[in-house]
């Protein structure tokens, strides 16, 4: 079960010709979940930071 | 968890007789299908809560799973149509799962333009509650649409009351995939709800009390 | 009804097809034009009523806005809804259906229009002013059964099969549907005035 299925790295990446769609399908989907991520975090930073000039004293 | 799941998934996984390495796009397409459903059912019970009773955190909750759903049903739908190039020979087909599954993206397009369309939030927030409950007539539909109608798109391959049709050493992989990806969209809506909770109530004293 | 006519017409006209394709899938143009009709016809349902303020005149004065709602979707469905179905059923009559399903497709096709109506009005009171593409975008989903049920009933009556059983499904859903959508489309536009 634990035996790796391919012998080399090109053979990895080839997939026996369906390494494109298999590897761009996982790339695109890894980058829009991470995108998701980053998107969050950079909302509350930016939210957080308004708060923080809003209620700084003037 | 999730890249456990996938590099099992995609590295050890046994080479599939029919579909060939082409297969390997189940430990994505699968989870993200499922999940696809499983957030519109949460922002189903989610809408019901404000409407009910009024509790405002699940709006807030709702509009902040809105953009994930999208985001994974994108995901589920251009992986689905991706593995079809090579084993069906067609990207797109009109066929019942796909099709419902298209519905199911706009739906969550039409819940989040729905929410921003209107300045007072509060209104956005009933209506939007509204159209999640009634849209989930749709869930099932979507579901069982491949048992209904003939249709490319292969059943089910797991079922929660057993009986799965794929081997252990690539049935395995899936599961611990689809909690992984689980466990990610959790952290992600976590997140996602957090930043909202701050955008929105950004002039309540516990926000100030907070930051 | 003008642009169900005109559907009906310009698309076989449009695309140069044998009488026998035309007979295959003549159907499908009906579904299509009944549901762009039905759509465009219940557009401005609640719109001019908000816009003038007797929405929210009939709030004030603790109108029952179930009925209202009800009663509306009932003259829509009456003065558009049937006569479209009519004109739907005209045509597949023209296009090799027998005398004797005549009435099943136009039973059939009213029914469609009482399920759509009630979908397109619920579109219409959540988007009230707010345009057709938000309209579109919320309301396309729900019109999705109506479609699956209304393809089901209409291979039904060409294969002569299970007629019965898909006909009594929509009335219930018709009278389901019928019963409780005014209620929601109620909700939304109360909430829209509050």
């Amino acid at each position: 079960m634990f035996d790796l299925a391919f012998n080399d790295l090109n053979e990895i990446l080839a997939m026996d010709g369906h390494g494109v769609y298999v590897w761009s399908v996982y790339s695109i989907a890894i980058s829009i979940i991470v995108a998701s991520f980053l998107i969050a975090k950079n909302r509350i930073k930016g939210a957080k930071r308004k708060i923080k000039i809003k209620n700084a004293p003037s | 968890m999730l890249i456990v799941g996938w590099v099992w998934g995609l590295l050890f996984a046994p080479q599939d007789a029919i579909q060939g390495n082409s297969y390997r796009i189940i430990f994505l397409h699968v989870p993200a299908v499922i999940y696809a459903e499983l957030i519109y059912f949460f922002m189903a019970l989610c809408a019901l809560m404000h409407l009910v009773w009024r509790v405002k955190l699940a709006a807030y909750l709702i509009k902040s799973a809105a953009p994930i759903g999208a985001m994974i049903t994108f995901v589920g739908l251009f992986s689905g149509s991706v593995w079809g190039i090579p084993t069906w020979g067609t990207w797109w087909q009109w066929d019942a799962r796909i099709t419902s599954t298209l519905i199911l993206f706009i739906m969550y397009l039409g819940i989040l333009t729905l929410h921003g369309s209107f300045s007072n939030l509060e209104k956005s927030d009933r209506l939007m509650s509204i159209l999640v409950v009634i849209g989930v007539v749709n869930i099932p539909i979507i579901k069982k649409s491949v048992d209904w109608w003939s249709t490319l798109h292969q059943p089910a391959s797991i079922s929660v009351s057993g009986g799965s049709s794929i081997d252990p050493s690539m049935l395995y992989p899936l599961l611990i995939s689809i909690i992984g990806l689980g466990f990610t969209l959790i952290s992600l809506g976590i997140l996602s709800s957090r930043s909202y909770i701050l955008g929105r109530e950004k002039n309540k004293k516990w926000v100030s009390e907070y930051v | 009804m003008l642009i169900m006519i005109l559907v009906l017409t310009a698309f076989p006209l449009s695309i140069d097809i044998s009488q026998f394709d035309l007979e295959k899938f003549y159907f499908s143009i009906i579904v299509v034009s009944l549901l762009m009709t039905s759509f465009l016809a219940t557009e401005g349902m609640f719109e001019e009523d908000f816009e003038d303020g007797s929405l929210e005149q009939e709030f004030l004065v603790e109108q029952d806005f179930y009925k209202i709602v009800l009663s509306k979707i009932f003259v829509y469905v009456c003065f558009i809804g049937v006569p479209i179905a009519l004109i739907g059923a005209i045509f597949s009559f023209a296009n090799g259906v027998a005398i004797g399903s005549f009435m099943n497709v136009f039973f059939i096709l009213s029914l469609s229009n009482l399920l759509l109506f009630n979908v397109f009005a619920f579109g219409n009171a959540l988007s009230i002013n707010k345009g057709a593409m938000l309209g579109v975008l919320t309301t396309l989903p729900l019109a999705l059964p109506v479609i699956i049920l209304l393809g089901t009933a209409i291979r039904s009556i060409q294969y002569e099969d299970g007629f019965l059983e898909i006909s009594s499904l929509m009335i219930g859903l018709g009278f389901l549907i019928s019963a409780i959508m005014p209620l929601i489309i109620s909700t939304a536009l109360k909430t829209h005035i509050d």
